[in-house]
């Protein structure tokens, strides 16, 4: 039994509520014991004192996107997960949105086979909801389900039939599966940022919020018509959370994603056509920013996640216009987040919380929590070590990072995932 | 006391749906179809009782086996047939239905054995008509000699319906015989659960007497004394209302794993016409304790039975 214990901790758990200084023993790969009480090892356990840095549960983000298969260059599931747990991330959901896409059994097992023979986290496929991601005849959800693909989505391929969808959540439902769907109206979503005064003087198509808010009422109403279990996956206003309220109230089961850069940037840092600004949803105005802070104090917003989506410099150094949408944030989801702790608005737990159980509890995970008997993946961080983020330091094989040139506070220093360290700075 | 002809006057004019039948309607034409199974199997034909009589088989939707079925039921009875396949005739020019029973009822027929892919159309040409008329399938409403025959199998298998608990499996939603086989099932005191994917299952089914809807077979297989496999269109599959043929068979086919948690002398039905490793293994379609080519038996004998109340009714 190999066995290990970390001391002098400052323990934060969102699950239990836990913000306590103390040790944590882990033995094969499982977590046996933690809290106030453990301030030695056991004997023949390796002992690792923290010093005083925080001890909390991994990540766990529900939306990423890598190249593999089909456009390696991008990005590997072997390279995602190096940056990955240098941010904490210790799970994490790879979109479907592949080529070829994940829409059978052989691409999840590819997957599923591929994650563990390279990634140094844990990786979990999410199967598309329609054979190809071409919105038409509903993809094989039970026995993909099976294989292991933890949820179904269109990605970023609006699913734009409501009968299409009404059926595959209909299926879904009676067969547990989780459904997740990015709100997006497809005859409204042409645009290139938030629709706005800002897109009007600079010249750019808008992205009205309107897409997100007709899309989320179709899905919300088929939510509550089908009993299907619902991820509202990356919403960015605060009227769609007053929507999910509203539905969750009439008994929809429905769990609330934003991306981690939403709480961070509003329409404004689109500034000077930064491409790596370029994303979707678009960073939207400041009132929707708070909007959103407000949602994740009040608990509406279940998880955060980074919405990574490597772009090589080909897709991002042309015109704003002509560029990929997509950011990479694996390795500044953690940091964003403690931003808000940083300037008051939530504590360390309530920042925490949506990065971990939150999440975890989505798709019935155990991870993302301290518990006795969940897995060992947990990291230690300092909370207020300030960095600055270079492109070229990150870790991700494309580095579009929104965050390029900004400094940031809070590191993760070590990551453990099943017990095993992965990472350390 | 069980009805016979002697003892029990059936009181329509027609045969257009189960709904609105009296069980004692369903035991008389069931013990009637008996009679003729039986005199069938002794070979005691032809029969007279539709002697001079004349059936017209008017089939708007192609169906081979329902029409052979009818028309051979209809000369062992003695009377002239008729088959009118006008799915490829005078629809097609632009006739209207109306116009085209019309034209039938001016030929003066006894009998009109009506198929028609809409639901309600039967009933609509009938109400235009002055002969019986027998719904033979209307869209996906009912399909009353279906219904009819399935119920006099189980009863000839198991000597009784009353009290069994019957799973009919598969796309209920699209299907006139689910609809025609529970409400008579249910009529006659049967235990009727229906069972497939969410997405082929209709709401509301317990208003057609299904004790329960299911999606999960295997946790509605125990108990029951009579499966019966509905066929899968194939246009529902692929996508539209199913993800894969292999998907679907893999929890709603029927296999011998599957039939070995119902009960051990439980039956299996299928109205035909099979997808064999879809919805059915063929070893159980093959197997001892298939009655489908029973089914097919009976179906003609039901229709003896609908075809001499019917015609004997409007003379």
């Amino acid at each position: 039994m190999t066995q290990m214990a970390i001391l002098n901790a400052r323990i934060l758990d969102p699950a239990s509520s836990t913000d306590e200084t103390g040790g944590l023993i882990v033995a094969d790969g499982v977590i046996v014991d933690f809290g106030p009480h453990i301030k030695s090892a056991p004997d023949g356990a390796e002992a690792i004192d923290a010093n005083g840095l925080c001890l909390a549960p991994g990540l766990v983000d529900l939306r990423v996107k890598t190249g593999e298969p089909g456009e390696e260059h991008r990005e590997t599931l072997a390279s995602a997960s190096r940056a990955a747990v240098a941010g904490g991330v210790t799970s994490m959901v790879v979109m479907p949105d592949t080529n070829p896409v994940i829409d059978d059994v052989a691409v999840v097992e590819f997957i599923t086979r591929r994650a563990a023979d390279t990634a140094l986290n844990r990786i979990y496929p999410a199967g598309a909801l329609t054979n190809g991601l071409e919105g038409s005849a509903m993809a094989e959800i039970g026995l993909m389900q099976e294989s292991g693909a933890v949820f179904f989505t269109n990605g970023d391929q609006a699913l734009a039939d409501a009968s299409t969808m009404r059926r595959a959540m209909t299926y879904a439902a009676s067969r547990d599966a989780v459904v997740a769907s990015r709100p997006a109206e497809l005859s409204l979503s042409g645009g290139m940022m938030n629709s706005g005064a800002f897109a009007a003087r600079m010249g750019l198509s808008g992205l009205p919020a309107d897409a997100e808010w007709i899309a989320l009422a179709r899905d919300l109403t088929l939510a509550e018509t089908t009993g299907c279990a619902l991820i509202v996956d990356l919403i960015s206003t605060g009227r769609s959370l007053e929507m999910v309220s509203q539905a969750r109230q009439r008994g929809a089961r429905v769990g609330v994603t934003a991306a981690a850069y939403s709480f961070f940037f509003n329409e404004l840092d689109v500034g000077d056509y930064l491409t790596y600004c370029k994303v979707q949803p678009p960073f939207r105005s400041e009132d929707e920013r708070q909007a959103l802070i407000a949602g994740l104090k009040s608990g509406e917003i279940d998880a955060v996640v980074s919405a990574h989506d490597p772009q090589p410099p080909e897709a991002k150094r042309v015109p704003y216009a002509e560029a990929a949408f997509g950011a990479a944030g694996l390795e500044t989801t953690l940091a964003a987040m403690l931003a808000l702790f940083h300037d008051g608005r939530l504590s360390l737990l309530e920042a925490l919380k949506p990065l971990t159980s939150g999440p975890a509890d989505l798709i019935d995970l155990p991870q993302g929590r301290l518990a006795a008997g969940a897995p060992a993946d947990f990291m230690l961080f300092d909370p207020g070590a300030p960095w600055l983020c270079q492109r070229e330091d990150l870790r991700s094989r494309s580095t579009n990072s929104p965050f390029d040139g900004r400094r940031l506070e809070g590191l993760v220093m070590q990551t453990w995932v099943g017990g095993k360290s992965v990472f350390k700075r | 006391m069980s009805p016979t002809a002697d003892t029990y006057r059936f009181d329509h004019e027609h045969l257009l749906e189960i709904d609105g039948l009296h069980r004692l309607d369903i035991e008389f034409l069931l013990n009637l179809a008996d009679d003729y199974a039986e005199a069938t199997r002794r070979g005691d034909r032809p029969h007279e009782s539709l002697k001079n009589k004349t059936v017209v088989n008017l089939f708007f939707e192609n169906s081979t086996r329902t029409m052979s079925s009818f028309e051979i039921a209809a000369k062992r009875l003695g009377a002239d047939v008729i088959n009118m396949p006008v799915a490829h005739s005078s629809v097609k020019k632009g006739e209207t239905l109306i116009d085209t029973a019309m034209t039938l009822n001016a030929m003066k027929p006894d009998v009109l054995v009506i198929r028609h892919s809409a639901s309600g159309g039967v009933k609509l040409l009938s109400r235009k008509v002055d002969c019986a008329v027998i719904n033979a399938g209307d869209g996906q409403h009912e399909h009353p000699t279906q219904g009819l025959l399935d119920v006099l199998t189980i009863r000839r298998a198991k000597s009784r319906i009353e009290g069994l608990k019957v799973l009919i499996c598969g796309d209920i939603l699209h299907s006139r015989v689910a609809r025609s086989t529970t409400l008579a099932l249910h009529l006659l005191g049967a235990e009727v659960h229906l069972c497939g994917p969410r997405t082929l299952l209709p709401n509301h089914a317990e208003d057609w007497g299904a004790a329960a809807t299911h999606t999960d077979f295997d946790a509605a297989l125990p108990g029951c004394d009579v499966v019966m496999m509905l066929r899968l269109q194939l246009e529902r599959m692929d996508g539209a209302y199913l993800p894969s043929r292999r998907e679907y068979f893999r929890y709603y086919g029927l296999t011998a794993d599957r039939l070995a948690l119902a009960n051990d002398d439980a039956i299996v039905m299928h109205p035909g016409p099979m997808n064999r490793g879809i919805e059915i293994e063929s070893a159980i379609a093959d197997g001892e304790r298939s009655v489908i080519t029973e089914q097919v038996e009976m179906g003609v004998a039901v229709r003896e039975a609908v075809l001499h109340t019917l015609a004997g009714a409007s003379s």
